[in-house]
């Protein structure tokens, strides 16, 4: 536990001290343009209005049309194919805000529509990215030995270089497509799929907003929807290889210690003359009260069977098999898939498969 | 086709229907609205053209500064209060937009710090999530111990399920109070804007810290506004890890346990190929091994009797197998084969003959006296050599395929059935 709540401390710790170094580092970057830029603006802004003499509130008038009119600037936004780039920002979890349900029950419907697509987003992009994580890994087999390389074996190493290279061909595929499209320069083409591809979506470049396409350029709206799926993806298949162990890593140290904990709690207790609870105590953390309670208690001939704490500890056994090949057998690496039960030592771990 | 693709495949083609589905309900919800918002807006910019006498191209280029000039309207943006706010919305993913860089080098930095920035704070939520439900579990079950008497006291998934959510909704309405009350934003404004940002949405058409240029003459409720930003992320991160992080794995579990067997597999054909004398080939039943160790005879009449209870443990034997150090040695049977239950590595122990002096207190429930076969010793004797387990290699080693979901159908001697579900 004492562990577990360090790392969590360190974390914590690390982010707010990374999110303070990102701040100075933006105000220094930006501040200085953003006071020049308003200066710039204001002093435009107070040209025109004495240019056709607006009063305050004419001006707060048209102020107002202006900023309602902007998402209409983009053409029709909720027809089918603005609704499905709507629905795609929504349950990707992009948000660009180019388009926002206005009506309540358009933001009422939003909310659920969210509650549910965002998991069964989050899973398939998981799924679908280890299985490409899969084939890539099988493809790399095959290259390597057809390359007659020594090392048949694909490395992590190689895997996530593999993805690291996928990721950046994506990402400049696409600034490319778009640049070329969209009439934005490279870079800015590049830092939009970027946006994009890592879910942020600022919404300060937006693709689909000139000229109608989204009514008029059916196959480059196709070509956008896929490219944000695909793309997505690829960095998910990224994430799949190299972030999640760490998000299920505390999940798995909980369990053992909780192991430990209830099988140093048996042993304390350890029902007295009974030398087999008292084996099973010892050989196996038993969990009190739950595990597979399909086996009858009442006596039986042979005897222990109808033990009580033997039957939860070999219960606990398969459950603890059920719950920790999700948990430590990613752990194991290669060969030894690890299924480790509490303290090393005291089980034979399966010297292979 | 193999679960996974299956699966994979399923998913795939739900996330399409969900947005057909999706995208046809936002069209029929907000096209209408949308049509009738265009031509007032449309009728009232002609009205102003015609009243102030402008040409479209003025209107146009008045349009073009209004809108630019809207953030900066928003109060300083990037001042070390804002970029924090900024830098907030980037990792997090939640990305607003109401501040962008505008700088060549500042989009840069962005993407360089999104890059780092983003599977750290993804960590460290998902861990600071599972200690709050690890603490959420322990104050329940404490509270369940005094309601309840302890071996009714365990804290079901249920349980926690509800009180994620119950804390997520609870985090959801404080938030849209807070904000309602601040920014003068309606109670369901606020939560529509708690909710998106919450679930790093982030659509900008609510953006908390615009007004009376908040972010620089109001600190306290920055301060607020960034602590529930955070806050709300970790209970909401602590909803996920409890319910969809296990999904996420699925295949990569399933993959794990297919090369196993594979891998198994491949070992036991080479293991049987070890000879007609093979230690392997008497533990597996056979009818050409029947004399070899009793294990492949026929149960005897009292086992069916207990048909149900003898499944029961024989599918938790099946999974004791792997775990048991197994130094028994039927004693009454002698130099026999290696019995399953020792080091189980198949690379070696398997197949020799060990002749370790058995462990003081080792229950086995791989016992075939329990089982029922002559010539092993009844369980209950700890002392006594317990038979090693009857199951077989092959059985023992897809013990990751039955525990951790799925079961197979097959039966590794007769007379014993293995459970078809757990």
């Amino acid at each position: 536990m004492k562990r577990h709540g360090a790392r969590s401390l360190l974390l914590i710790l690390s982010t707010i001290s990374y999110l303070l170094v990102g701040a100075a580092v933006f105000d220094a970057l930006e501040s200085e343009r953003e006071s020049t830029r308003k200066t710039v603006l204001e002093q435009k802004m107070k040209e025109i209005r004495d240019k056709y003499a607006f009063t305050e509130g004419d001006f707060q008038q048209i102020e107002r049309v202006v900023v309602q009119s902007e998402p209409h600037r983009a053409g029709r936004q909720w027809k089918f194919a603005g609704s499905f780039y709507f629905a795609i920002s929504v349950i990707t979890t992009i948000g660009y805000g180019h388009t926002v349900p206005c009506t309540d029950a358009g933001k009422a419907f939003c909310m659920i529509y969210a509650v549910l697509g965002i998991p069964l987003t989050l899973v398939m992009f998981q799924s679908l990215g280890e299985r490409m994580n899969t084939l890539v890994r099988s493809l790399l087999r095959h290259a390597k030995r057809l390359l007659g390389l020594r090392e048949v074996e694909v490395s992590m190493c190689n895997m996530v270089l593999v993805g690291l290279l996928f990721c950046s061909s994506t990402l400049c595929v696409g600034a490319a497509a778009f640049s070329h499209l969209e009439g934005w320069t490279f870079f800015h083409a590049f830092y939009y799929c970027f946006i994009t591809l890592t879910t942020i979506g600022l919404g300060d470049l937006v693709a689909l907003q000139e000229g109608d396409a989204l009514q008029r350029r059916a196959p480059y709206v196709t070509f956008c929807f896929m490219y944000i799926l695909v793309g997505l993806t690829v960095i998910g298949a990224v994430l799949n290889l190299v972030v999640l162990r760490f998000l299920t890593v505390s999940a798995a140290e909980t369990r053992a210690e909780e192991r430990e904990q209830r099988r140093a709690e048996r042993e304390k207790e350890g029902a007295p003359g009974n030398t087999v609870a008292a084996s099973t105590t010892d050989t196996a953390p038993g969990r009190g009260g739950g595990g597979l309670r399909s086996a009858p208690s009442r006596g039986h001939p042979f005897g222990c069977h109808s033990n009580p704490i033997f039957y939860n500890s070999i219960s606990y056994r398969v459950e603890q098999i059920a719950t920790s090949s999700s948990a430590f057998g990613r752990g194991g690496g290669g060969g030894a898939g690890g299924l480790y039960l509490g303290k090393r030592g005291r089980y034979t771990r399966r010297k292979s498969l | 086709m193999k679960r996974q693709n299956a699966r994979t495949l399923a998913l795939i083609v739900s996330i399409l229907t969900y947005l057909v589905v999706g995208a046809a309900v936002f069209d029929t919800l907000e096209s209408r609205h949308e049509r009738s918002q265009k031509r007032r807006l449309d009728a009232r910019r002609n009205e102003l053209l015609r009243r102030f006498n402008l040409s479209r191209a003025n209107f146009e280029e008045l349009e073009l500064v209004v809108l630019q000039l809207k953030p900066h309207k928003a109060g300083v943006q990037w001042k070390f209060a804002g970029s924090f706010y900024f830098a907030i919305t980037v990792i997090t993913t939640i990305g607003y937009g109401h501040a962008a860089p505008s700088t060549d080098s500042g989009k840069v930095f962005c993407m360089f710090y999104a890059l780092l920035g983003i599977p750290l704070t993804l960590v460290m939520f998902q861990s600071l999530g599972e200690r709050i439900n690890t603490l959420v579990r322990h104050l329940l079950h404490r509270v369940k111990l005094r309601l309840r008497p302890p071996d009714r006291a365990r804290v079901s998934m249920a349980n926690m399920v509800a009180v994620g959510f119950v804390s997520c909704l609870g985090t959801l309405c404080l938030g849209a109070a807070a904000f309602s009350r601040s920014e003068g934003w309606s109670f369901l404004h606020a939560f529509y804007y708690c909710f998106i940002t919450l679930t790093t949405i982030g659509f900008g058409d609510y953006v908390a810290l615009q007004k009376d240029q908040a972010l620089q003459n109001h600190p306290r409720y920055v301060a607020f506004c960034f602590v529930y930003i955070l806050l709300g992320l970790t209970v909401v991160g602590a909803f996920l890890n409890l319910v969809v992080l296990r999904f996420l794995t699925m295949n990569s579990e399933d993959e794990r346990r297919d090369a196993q067997r594979r891998r198994h597999d491949a070992r036991h054909r080479d293991a049987r190929l070890a000879g007609p004398r093979g230690e392997l080939a008497q533990l597996v039943p056979s009818p050409a091994n029947a004399n070899a160790a009793g294990l492949a005879r026929a149960p005897p009449p009292r086992r069916r009797r207990r048909r149900g209870y003898t499944e029961v443990l024989h599918f938790q034997t099946i999974c004791s197998c792997l775990w048991y150090r197994g130094d028994r040695r039927p004693r009454s049977l002698g130099p026999g084969p290696a019995s399953p239950g020792d080091d189980l590595s198949f690379s070696d122990p398997y197949l020799k003959a060990d002749r370790r002096p058995p462990p003081r207190i080792r229950p086995d429930p791989c016992s075939a006296g329990y089982l029922g076969y002559p010539g092993y010793p009844a369980y209950p004797d700890p002392e006594a050599d317990t038979a090693g387990c009857v199951c077989g290699p092959r059985h023992c080693a897809t013990v990751g395929s039955v525990a951790a979901g799925g079961l197979h159908m097959f039966s590794p001697f007769r007379g014993c059935q293995r459970r078809s579900s757990v």
